[in-house]
Parts: C-alpha cells; sequence; structure tokens
C-alpha cells in the first residue's frame, strides 16, 4: 500500500531516487521488448536494480512507489545561516548522552539508516531533538530517562 | 518463461532440509550474552511473522508481501554468519569480544567509525546475499525470484512492507532482549530502549513499543 505523506529528501536522496526511478523505467522498457541489459547479472552492481531484473509486477510496484515520492517530496534545505544554530531537517547533531558523544544526522524517514547515525526525523529522538539549540538539554523519559545534551550543530553545505 | 516438467517437486526437499537448519540455530546475539538455552533463529522468524501480521493488519499494509519478508528475512543465516550489532565493536577492537565487553559498549558513532560500519555492511550484504542465492539456487525460477525479491526489499527497505518488517525486526529483538533481561539481567535494557527511540520511526511499531514499556518497566 502506497503511503500517502510528505517525503523529506536530502539533494542526494532526490538524485538517488531519481535516477533509481529512471534506470527503472528504462528497464521495464527493455523488458517489454524483451531485452535485459547484461550489466544486471553482476552481483557488484545496485541490489535495488538486482531485485527488479526479471520480476515485471514488483518492478512496476516500485516504480509507482518512487512516482508517489516525486510527487511528494519536499527537499531537505540548510536554514539560512542565522537559524543553522537550530536543529531543523539535516542537521548534524553532536550529542552527549550517557556520558559519551554521539552524533546523529536528522534525515527523512527514506534516509534514516540508524546504523550509520542518520535517525528519522519521525523517530522519538529526531522529533524531540528538532528545533533545539546547541547547549540545551533534550529529555526523554519514558519510561528510562534519557538526557541528550545537545553540543554543536552543523549543517551540509549544498 | 520455464521450462514446466513433472519432477518439479523434487527441486524442493533440499531447500526444506537447509531452512530447517534455521530452527536449531541458535541467535549468536544471545550466545554472546550467555544466554542459556536462547531463542533460535526460527523461533525469531515465527515470532517476527505472528507480530508483523498483528500489527501489520493495524497499519494497513499488503500483509501477504509483508507476512513472506519476515518468514525469509534470515534464511540466508544458513550460509552466512549470523552478524550482530556488536559486531563493528569486535571489528574495532579486533580481538574476541566478550560479555564484559558488550554490557560498555554504546552505540556512538564515534566506536566504531562510521567507515568500520559501512565496510561491515559491506561484508554483512556480499556474504548474506552469496547465501541466499546459494540457498535457492536449485529452486524453480519464480519462487527463486520472489524469494530474492522479497528479500532485497527488506534489505534495502524498498517498500511501505519492507521497511515495515525491518522496524518489527528490531522491536521483536526489543522484545526478547527485555524477556532475558527480566530473567537473567544480563541485558543492557536501557541501552536498548535508547537504542529503539532513535531507530523508530513507524507509529503503529512505536505504540507497540510503548505497550512493551508499560509491561516491562510498569511499578
Amino acid at each position: 500500500m502506497i503511503e500517502e505523506k510528505k517525503f523529506y529528501l536530502t539533494k542526494q536522496g532526490l538524485e538517488k531516487i531519481k535516477k533509481e526511478h529512471q534506470g527503472l523505467k528504462g528497464l521495464k522498457f527493455a523488458k517489454t521488448k524483451g531485452e535485459i541489459p547484461k550489466i544486471w547479472h553482476s552481483e557488484d552492481i545496485n541490489p535495488e536494480y538486482l531485485s527488479f531484473q526479471e520480476d515485471l509486477s514488483f518492478l512496476e510496484t516500485r516504480i509507482v512507489e518512487l512516482e508517489n515520492i516525486l510527487k511528494n517530496v519536499e527537499l531537505i534545505k540548510p536554514p539560512l545561516k542565522e537559524k543553522q544554530n537550530i536543529i531543523n531537517l539535516g542537521a548534524r547533531v553532536m550529542v552527549k548522552v550517557d556520558g559519551q558523544t554521539d552524533e546523529f544526522e536528522i534525515v527523512g524517514s527514506l534516509e534514516a539508516n540508524p546504523s550509520l547515525g542518520k535517525i528519522s526525523n519521525e523517530s522519538p529522538v529526531g522529533k524531540a531533538l528538532l528545533g533545539h539549540r546547541a547547549g540545551e538539554e533534550v529529555i526523554i523519559s519514558s519510561p528510562i530517562r534519557t538526557v541528550y545534551k545537545i553540543k554543536k550543530i552543523k549543517y551540509r553545505i549544498i | 518463461m520455464e521450462y514446466v516438467n513433472f519432477n518439479i517437486y523434487e527441486r524442493y526437499p533440499r531447500f526444506f532440509n537447509r531452512s530447517w537448519e534455521i530452527k536449531r540455530k541458535k541467535r549468536r546475539g544471545w550466545l554472546i550474552h550467555k544466554i542459556k538455552n536462547p531463542e533460535t533463529t526460527g523461533e525469531h522468524i515465527f515470532h517476527l511473522a505472528i507480530l508483523v501480521w498483528v500489527l501489520g493488519k493495524i497499519k494497513k499494509i499488503n500483509l501477504e508481501r509483508a507476512i513472506k519478508i519476515a518468514l525469509i528475512h534470515d534464511l540466508c543465516e544458513i550460509y552466512a554468519p549470523d552478524f550482530t550489532s556488536y559486531d563493528t565493536a569486535a571489528l574495532k577492537e579486533k580481538g574476541k569480544i566478550t560479555i564484559k565487553d558488550i554490557l560498555k559498549i554504546q552505540p556512538t558513532p564515534g566506536r566504531p567509525t562510521t567507515t568500520q560500519r559501512k565496510k561491515m555492511e559491506k561484508i554483512k550484504q556480499k556474504l548474506e546475499m552469496r547465501a541466499m542465492k546459494r540457498l535457492i539456487s536449485k529452486l524453480p525460477a519464480d519462487l527463486r525470484k520472489e524469494i530474492n525479491n522479497l528479500w532485497l526489499d527488506y534489505e534495502n527497505t524498498l517498500t511501505s512492507e519492507g521497511r515495515f518488517v525491518k522496524q518489527a525486526d528490531k522491536i521483536i529483538n526489543l522484545f526478547q532482549g527485555l524477556e532475558y533481561w527480566k530473567k537473567y539481567g544480563k541485558i543492557q535494557h536501557k541501552l536498548w530502549i535508547r537504542r529503539a527511540k532513535e531507530v523508530l520511526d513507524d507509529p503503529t511499531l512505536l505504540e507497540f513499543v510503548s505497550a512493551l514499556e508499560k509491561k516491562f518497566f510498569r511499578k
């Protein structure tokens, strides 16, 4: 089922989605003509493409999903310089939590990859950090009280 | 189009024999924690499939697709190692990881670094992809493609169902971890709860986490 909501993407994320959309449309066109590009037989290529290699219905599902994302996308842009001390989408935030330093990048749900420090703006921690400034503390208290002390806020230059 | 022959069923026993091994394979994460008689991968899959069915119904996702993803998401572990989140730390420590080390581990990008995480992810992806290919290689083409697609959906979170199951997998681990914490106290439960609040963003699954918290932390 397609999610009807706004998708926040970084410039890189949007480019990736556009590229995949174009690639899959090309693949669909080639498939309907009975041609499978040889490059898709390699193990080293993007697994997202590999998965659609021979499954037309899944290929179509993904194309519809990508089109829905592109229709409802909102690009994450760094805020004006005077507002770059406030956590917004796209911010890279250095925090001190449980005595250790941690770093998060606040991204939209589609680009979240917690193991690489990219957390979703819809996660409880991501949501709570938004709007705060360096020096402030954000407390998540249900049921374990965790204090995130904001040390530094940075934005990627695009 | 695949050539249809009358011996198509002969291709299944090997797949089922191998798949059944998952019922006996004890999950490495719990073994590292020295949990007595820990959950097997098969038990984990069963628990996840039930959770996906029940919560996926509320979420109104494609249940057939989601349950199938849950059923096959860890099948590659028949031929691939059961990687845990502690492996990146182990990679940094360059040695054997002990329960004492685990209890010290905090989920900070500074330890291990993002590069190390990426490296581990690449190794994991490569080994698991090979393992999955090997496992399903003798299956009829349509089934082989379906399993492969569902697994890649899970790994790359390509659809709403893939994304849902990926997050549900984290919750079922949290659930099991809290059970062990209650029973043996060997689990860093505070860290697990903290991580859940960082990594989960699906509203339905977050509601379920709140219910879990009530169950385990009600005074």
